[in-house]
């Protein structure tokens, strides 16, 4: 208990002296995430537009789809904002900048994943909170299940950046394949889970675990359904032991880059 | 060496370049392959959940073309706004100014010829998922003359957009964000996801008419559908298009050039 506690605070020192240095670029920050905040309103508006012409597409309807995409940036943004570094970890292994975080006597990975913030990820978090409470109108039990889920969602998403990134252990330089690979993510988690059939299914529950965003957490959301979130929440433990467990093999095989760098 | 040829060879300069580079402009296929997949699904279930053969004046096979093209030329966008911005910061767009060539002109030429290759690679691996998803659709040797007339005026008016944004940074801490927000207007208003005719009645028009739309939607439909008649149109809207954004682009350098202080170096 008292190791979490401590980690906790560690947390929010992090988040503190992240949001403190985005914020001496105030101009570029804000202008960061206002720019998000409009891409993520972009993709909801083709939605909108789409359904307004077809308004159902396999029982799926627009409201379905607005909570697949607040759950979505929501969730990216509260991983994100809080443990930049997930989606880093390959190009910190091919740059040789895991050797600062290893002489730190705390455990390595939960650090290093807190030594970034995004800027547009807390665009994706405004977004995510504005566009369900605006567009679905939830009472409270509804917006209390979202907001579990987005802590889910953000697991998962952070898990899978570890994972991801964490082939870079194996590969050497795998920047641009772990970027790939995140991005199948997060662009299969924000379409209706319903389009997906046969053994692309099996692909969205395992090597692109998207249907814990655009599934589970719907059919929760639909029916207040606790054994739909129980399995979102499920998957994305299951991803984040994935990740971390891939994380701490890999590192067996990591081999210092000697470099003399200032950490950034 | 005259003036057209000096800009000429800067664009064979990038074309040669990127070509250089076929595995990083590669890595982009990826992302044109999840995302036709994804898009086949979807448009696969919306035909026949309407049970509509034609939808928005295109067959199924006509959409998933319609959307090779579009992402061919939205995936084949060079980082230009970008690069602009940062000659601003590191202050070397003072050594381009001293070249005797124009510094919007040079950007103009080696985007184009940036463009012209990614936006090849795109289309062939595009057509080629097309061709395994729903088959060949019927296109004709003037169809393709047709397509390929709307084509580069489109990828002059994307510049001149990207060249405006770019050179705000001369008052801007970072464009990054407006370079997002005009990609996205692009996306929404310019018919890159869903072809205008699938639009509300009443803002058609409207859209068809901005310039957004003459970037991805006018050369995709030209080459699903062409049309002579319409290529006039498309034409004529391009040159506005390209008139007003240069227009503004212009002003914005005209300020900017004012704002350089170069100190030796």
């Amino acid at each position: 208990m008292t190791r979490l506690l401590d980690y906790l605070r560690l947390v929010w020192s992090y988040v503190r002296l992240n949001f403190a240095a985005q914020l001496e670029y105030r101009g570029a920050f804000v202008s960061q995430v206002v720019a998000m905040f409009i891409n993520d309103l972009a993709w909801v508006a083709f939605w909108v537009l789409f359904f307004t012409r077809f308004p159902v597409l396999r029982d799926w309807n627009v409201s379905d789809v607005i909570t697949i995409w607040a759950i979505a940036t929501a969730g990216f943004g509260v991983a994100h904002a809080i443990y930049g570094n997930a989606g880093m970890i390959a190009s910190l292994i091919a740059q040789g900048q895991i050797d600062v975080w290893m002489l730190y006597p705390r455990a390595v990975l939960p650090h290093l994943l807190l030594g970034r913030m995004s800027a547009t990820a807390l665009g994706d978090v405004l977004f995510g909170f504005a566009v369900y409470i605006v567009a679905v109108q939830p009472d409270l039990a509804h917006f209390a299940l979202f907001t579990a889920l987005v802590g889910s969602t953000a697991v998962l998403f952070v898990g899978f950046g570890v994972m991801a990134g964490s082939i870079g252990f194996y590969l050497g330089n795998a920047t641009t394949l772990a970027q790939q690979w995140q991005f199948a993510m997060v662009t299969f988690s924000t379409y209706p889970a319903t389009l997906f059939q046969g053994a692309v299914k099996v692909v969205l529950f395992t090597a692109v675990p998207a249907l814990f965003i655009n599934h589970y957490p719907v059919e929760a959301l639909r029916s207040l359904s606790l054994s739909d979130a129980a399995l979102a929440f499920l998957g994305s433990l299951g991803v984040l032991a994935a990740g971390v467990a891939v994380f701490h093999h890999g590192l067996r095989r990591y081999e210092s880059g000697n470099l003399l760098v200032m950490r950034e | 060496m005259n003036a057209l040829a000096k800009y000429v060879y800067v664009g064979r300069t990038a074309v040669r370049s990127n070509m250089a580079y076929l595995g990083e402009v590669a890595a982009r296929v990826f992302f044109l392959t999840v995302i036709l997949y994804i898009f086949l699904q979807l448009w696969l279930v919306t035909y026949a959940e309407t049970g509509a053969d034609r939808l928005g004046g295109l067959t199924l096979a006509q959409m998933l073309w319609y959307l090779v093209i579009t992402e061919a030329i939205t995936l084949s966008a060079p980082a230009v706004a970008l690069e602009i911005d940062s000659d601003v910061r590191t202050g070397a767009i003072a050594v381009q100014l001293v070249r005797p060539l124009s510094y919007p002109l040079y950007r103009l030429w080696a985007t184009l010829g940036e463009r012209a290759v990614r936006f090849i690679l795109n289309a062939l691996v595009g057509s080629a998922l097309a061709l395994l998803m729903v088959g060949p659709i019927a296109l004709s040797p003037q169809g393709l003359g047709l397509f390929l007339l709307a084509l580069p005026l489109a990828f002059v008016l994307d510049f001149m957009a990207y060249l405006a944004i770019g050179l705000c940074a001369f008052w801007l801490e970072n464009t990054s964000g407006l370079v997002l927000i005009y990609s996205r207007m692009t996306m929404i208003f310019g018919g890159v996801l869903l072809p205008i005719e699938l639009y509300p009645d009443s803002v058609q028009w409207l859209l068809v008419n901005l310039p957004f739309a003459s970037i991805a939607y006018a050369p995709a439909r030209m080459f699903v559908d062409p049309n002579a008649f319409e290529l006039v149109k498309v034409l004529a809207r391009q040159g506005v298009g390209i008139a007003i954004f240069a227009a503004i682009a212009a002003a914005i350098y005209a300020a900017a050039l004012r704002r350089i202080h170069a100190h030796g170096g």
